[in-house]
């Protein structure tokens, strides 16, 4: 075992070179299959695979950096020679490095999924797909907009479908002459008719404000994501029409003017 | 109404009509019920048609797996007990079409009100399908187009009296039972704590000689549905 193959290489280093060598294979091999089951469903299946690859020639190339040294390499003027590299090219790489790291906590941190509908720096629509550099949006006009992820990350983000349910608003303004507990009992059976109005949180119609033209109604309804549009499109309609079948008008703006008698003018 | 009938067929009981009639070498599929018309061209001579009870989740629109059913009264059960009451659940109704190896599902409506509501809170809880039930302690007389009855065994499990006033389901996996005058669903309750409880139906007829239904979801080919739900917001 201790004899000498080549300068002070012996047959026991070739053998702990090939253990090392089989070992970085192994966790290689293993970390590849838990990255694979662990980010399966997070990410694209392509950019899970260049993920794979770089991890596994990574762990390869460590161990092969380890090898040499164990052999009797010097690897100091290697370790120059790349920390000066990894400078320039970290330099270079500034933006797109910010947008890979960006993406991989964006995908750890997931505060968006595909298909979701979002805001993202003032950018609505939905998810199309989270890549490793950028996040790509369809907006409602239809337009494909590409956001790099470090502006995804370090932005405010509202996501409008992140829970099960969601409140919408209205405000019905009716004419002070009309009555506006029979307008709110008008109100109350239509949300409570509509199947997708939920019963809870229970929805809330109040008197919110006196205006200068109107009796200001508030109601607030709760939908469930899916559909909460959708019931705050036909509602407000229904309630228009309902309101105006029982006489009671939602007033335009009006101010009283009070004109002097001709003799105090003159 | 509920049973499999031949092609061409004409089922009228108030206030629903079915019928499928030959029309050149098509069919034409008609359902009428109140304020709801359907009306399909079916390409195909057909054999058989299945009218059944189904799970009580596709109508208005299918958005959620859940069936919530409230008590009208709560009831408060004794602790390290197992009881049997009985609740009324709404009933969807669907036609299907026979395959070469099964039934397809060509159409589902329902007669009663539809309501949804929020079990638990917005960002972690569950929209439902909601339903308000009496509490019976023998066969109460319900419509089967309108209502069917479940039978609920309410096992508690813990050391303390818990007070139940509703029972979330994955109705995903009801199994669900029909004859002439009566539909029928079988589910058990276990009650861990006051706060936490396990939902699961049950494969059993409520009486002898009822047909099991159907369902839209046990239809679906390679389905592996997951009966149990874990009442997580309180009974």
């Amino acid at each position: 075992m201790r004899r000498v193959l080549y300068g002070d290489v012996t047959v026991l280093d070739l053998l702990v070179v090939a253990i090392v060598a089989l070992l970085a294979v192994g966790v290689a091999k293993v970390l590849a299959i838990y990255l694979r089951r662990t980010l399966k469903e997070r990410m694209s299946r392509g950019h899970l695979e260049i993920l794979v690859k770089v991890v596994y020639y990574g762990t390869v190339v460590v161990a092969a950096m380890i090898a040499l040294a164990l052999l009797g390499f010097n690897l100091s003027g290697l370790m120059v020679a790349g920390g000066i590299a990894g400078i320039v090219i970290g330099f270079a790489s500034q933006r797109i490095v910010g947008n890979l790291i960006s993406g991989v906590f964006l995908i750890i941190e997931r505060p968006i999924t595909i298909g979701n509908q979002v805001n993202i720096d003032g950018v609505m629509g939905f998810v199309e797909d989270i890549n490793i550099f950028s996040t790509i949006i369809r907006t409602y006009d239809g337009l494909y907009v590409r956001l790099p992820n470090e502006t995804v990350f370090t932005t405010h983000i509202t996501n409008y479908v992140a829970n099960v349910a969601r409140r919408f608003e209205y405000v019905v303004g009716i004419r002070y002459s009309d009555d506006a507990e029979k307008a709110m009992r008008i109100i109350g059976k239509l949300v409570e008719e509509h199947p997708f109005a939920l019963i809870n949180p229970p929805p809330e119609i109040f008197v919110d404000n006196l205006g200068e033209s109107s009796v200001d109604i508030v109601v607030r309804v709760w939908g469930p994501i899916s559909v909460w549009y959708e019931v705050r499109k036909t509602l407000l309609w229904k309630i228009k029409k309902a309101l105006e079948a029982e006489g009671i008008e939602i007033p335009f703006p009006q101010r009283v003017i009070w004109q002097a008698p001709s003799s105090e003018v003159s | 109404m509920f049973g499999y009938h031949e092609i061409p067929a004409d089922l009228e009981r108030d206030p629903i009509s079915i019928s499928i009639r030959r029309r050149d070498e098509s069919l034409l599929y008609r359902r009428e019920i109140p304020a709801d018309r359907m009306e399909k061209i079916l390409l195909g001579k057909g054999s058989n048609m299945a009218v059944n009870p189904v799970e009580p989740l596709m109508k208005p629109r299918e958005i959620t797996p859940f069936l919530m059913i409230e008590f009208e009264r709560s009831i408060t059960v004794e602790p390290r007990s197992k009881s049997r009451l009985l609740l009324a659940f709404p009933v969807e109704i669907g036609v299907f079409l026979s395959n070469t190896t099964g039934y397809d599902l060509l159409d589902v409506f329902s007669l009663v009100k539809q309501k949804f509501t929020l079990y638990g809170d917005p960002k972690n809880g569950v929209v439902c399908k909601h339903w308000k039930s009496g509490l019976y302690f023998s066969k109460p007389s319900l419509d089967p187009l309108r209502a069917g009855v479940m039978e609920l065994v309410i096992a508690n499990n813990s050391g303390v009296w818990v007070e139940v006033s509703k029972a979330v389901f994955n109705a995903r996996a009801m199994k669900i039972y029909y004859k002439d005058e009566l539909v029928s669903a079988s589910a058990v309750m276990k009650i861990a704590s006051p706060q936490v409880a396990e939902t699961d139906f049950a494969d059993t007829p409520l009486e002898d000689g009822m047909q099991k239904s159907a369902g839209v979801y046990s239809q679906q080919r390679l389905a592996i549905i997951a009966g149990k739900f874990v009442m997580e917001w309180g009974t």
